[in-house]
């Protein structure tokens, strides 16, 4: 019991994280249709600029925020100059383009703050003793802390999609283009936006993996993105809940599998178990568990 | 010649380095009408593109006294012009409800806007029993009406109407020219109309536009159309 309650706290903190990068992704896959492949390199400079402005000594929480201001500009100055005019001619050109910004990214990150790896302020207590005991488990306050933040932010999300003007229009854009220009949406603002506000998650996530970390390095983001695009796979591209669902559902068993079989999956193996299911998973339900197959009336 | 309240003067548009349209001259009198009639590959829904800034166009429009000619879609809609799109262009992920909070988007008037949804619910019921569902899942007719409504929802003083009898049986037909009719003599909304079956639309016009590849080849009123023997018969068929 104990040590099911410790995989499941550990397992839903990392997963988390990939529940934030997948909601990136789907925020993005929902509005272009595109699968932003430097979403996870996006994280990591966002992440290397809250570094960067805690050592400039910003307060960490003002650092993380400044970062995710500068990830929204990315993002959006991404769907500006590369996107939109790749996206008219083939969304193979777009395919393309977010790989050269993932292999950009990273060697632009290790250009500006080498390959070594750096120490990582945390947003959260992270002294030894810094936890609370639930049924035995040891919940580490900043686990417990980055589950609460993302949490709290798929809430947002929620309320910006169902609530808002804003999300309003990202759901008729994503559902039919050209009868949101019609009903007068400025559809390219909001694409500009839903990349925007795609990178600056995605920032936070990244700041949040190097804080848990302890520290940060020009392959921190790779593995998570990896982990990120399968949550989102499995919840189905266009569903938010079902990213941010399967992407503790995939913490959990990657955690569970490393602690229950040590000897055969342990660390290096331990994300295998949870790809083997998402791949049975999407066997039997393509579209994902939350995903809508798309009904087209002709 | 004074200016009229949908003014067309030497239309030219069409897709990248085709042109579809050659120099259409039409206009919809202000509480009026008018019909494009048309053959598939005419131009029709060209036109109704054109004039709604959804794509590349030349010539002279001028709508309500304001040249827009050159205006974006989202400043067209500003103005008073709302386009039913052919094939209903319904967001069908997105509730009925939330098809026409969407209609809205170009108003902030919250209270306004209810007070509009509740209008449209009573004059089309179906899309209040229907309220909460996704639009892509009523059927043919509703949907059609569905578009209407959230075009209207944008409080147009223009309503272009891009073939909204496609797929719809005779008699769901019949009630959308109604429909039509009604919001034209009740709400006063001039209506441009763009159809391939005939009949019905030629009896609530008051000015009918006979389009062939891309140029208007003849034009009347209602009367003068239906009473032309070579025109009915390519037109209406009867």
């Amino acid at each position: 019991m104990e040590r099911l309650l410790q995989v499941i706290f550990n397992g839903l903190s990392l997963g988390s994280i990939y529940a934030l990068l997948a909601l990136g992704l789907v925020v993005v896959y929902r509005g272009t249709g595109h699968l932003n492949f430097a979403q996870g390199e996006m994280a990591l400079t966002g992440a290397y600029l809250t570094w960067q402005f805690d050592q400039w000594g910003i307060p960490l929480l003002l650092a993380a925020l400044l970062a995710m201001v500068c990830g929204f500009v990315l993002g959006a100055a991404t769907e500006f100059f590369l996107v939109r005019p790749l996206g008219k001619k083939s969304p193979f050109a777009v395919f393309v383009a977010t790989i050269a910004l993932f292999l950009g990214l990273n060697s632009l990150d290790g250009a500006i703050w080498g390959g070594e790896a750096k120490a990582y302020p945390s947003f959260f207590p992270n002294k030894p003793d810094d936890f609370m005991r639930v049924f035995g488990a040891e919940w580490r306050y900043e686990r417990f802390g980055v589950l609460v933040v993302v949490l709290a932010l798929t809430g947002v999300f929620f309320l910006l999609f169902k609530r808002t003007k804003l999300g309003l229009a990202m759901r008729a854009v994503a559902s039919n283009p050209d009868s949101a220009k019609l009903v007068g949406i400025p559809t390219n603002l909001v694409l500009m936006t839903s990349w925007g506000l795609a990178a600056a998650v995605g920032v936070l996530g990244g700041s949040l993996v190097a804080s848990v970390n302890t520290n940060i390095n020009q392959g921190t983001m790779i593995v998570i993105f990896i982990a990120a695009s399968a949550a989102a796979t499995l919840g189905g591209f266009d569903s938010p809940g079902g990213a941010v669902l399967s992407g503790l559902f995939i913490g959990v068993i990657e955690v569970g599998a490393a602690d229950y079989f040590p000897e055969w999956i342990g660390q290096d193996l331990r994300i295998l178990p949870a790809f083997i299911i998402i791949l049975a998973v999407l066997l039997f339900k393509p579209a994902g568990l939350f995903g809508s197959a798309r009904v087209e009336r002709v | 010649m004074s200016e009229q309240f949908l003014d067309v003067r030497g239309l030219h548009a069409g897709y990248g380095p085709v042109e579809v349209l050659h120099g259409v001259d039409l206009h919809v009198d202000l509480g009026g009408i008018a019909v494009i009639l048309g053959a598939n590959g005419a131009g029709k829904t060209t036109t109704m593109r054109a004039l709604s800034g959804m794509i590349g166009r030349s010539g002279h429009i001028s709508f309500d006294g304001h040249d827009i000619s050159g205006l974006s879609p989202e400043a067209i809609v500003r103005l008073g012009i709302a386009q039913v799109p052919q094939g209903r262009g319904t967001f069908p992920e997105l509730s009925v409800e939330d098809n026409l909070r969407a209609g809205a988007y170009i108003r902030s008037d919250t209270e306004g806007i209810g007070a509009d949804i509740e209008r449209w619910f009573t004059a089309f019921p179906r899309l209040r029993e229907r309220s909460a569902q996704k639009a892509g899942s009523l059927s043919g007719g509703e949907q059609q009406m569905l578009a209407i409504a959230r075009a209207l929802m944008s409080r147009p003083k223009l309503l272009l109407c891009d073939e909204p009898s496609l797929g719809l049986s005779p008699l769901i037909t019949q009630e959308l020219f109604e429909a039509l009719h009604r919001l034209n003599i009740d709400e006063g909304i001039s209506i441009l109309l763009v159809e391939q079956n005939a009949n019905l639309a030629v009896k609530i016009a008051s000015q009918v536009y006979l389009l062939e590849t891309g140029t208007v080849v003849g034009s009347g009123t209602a009367d003068e159309i239906s009473r032309d023997d070579s025109i009915r018969r390519a037109y209406l068929g009867y």
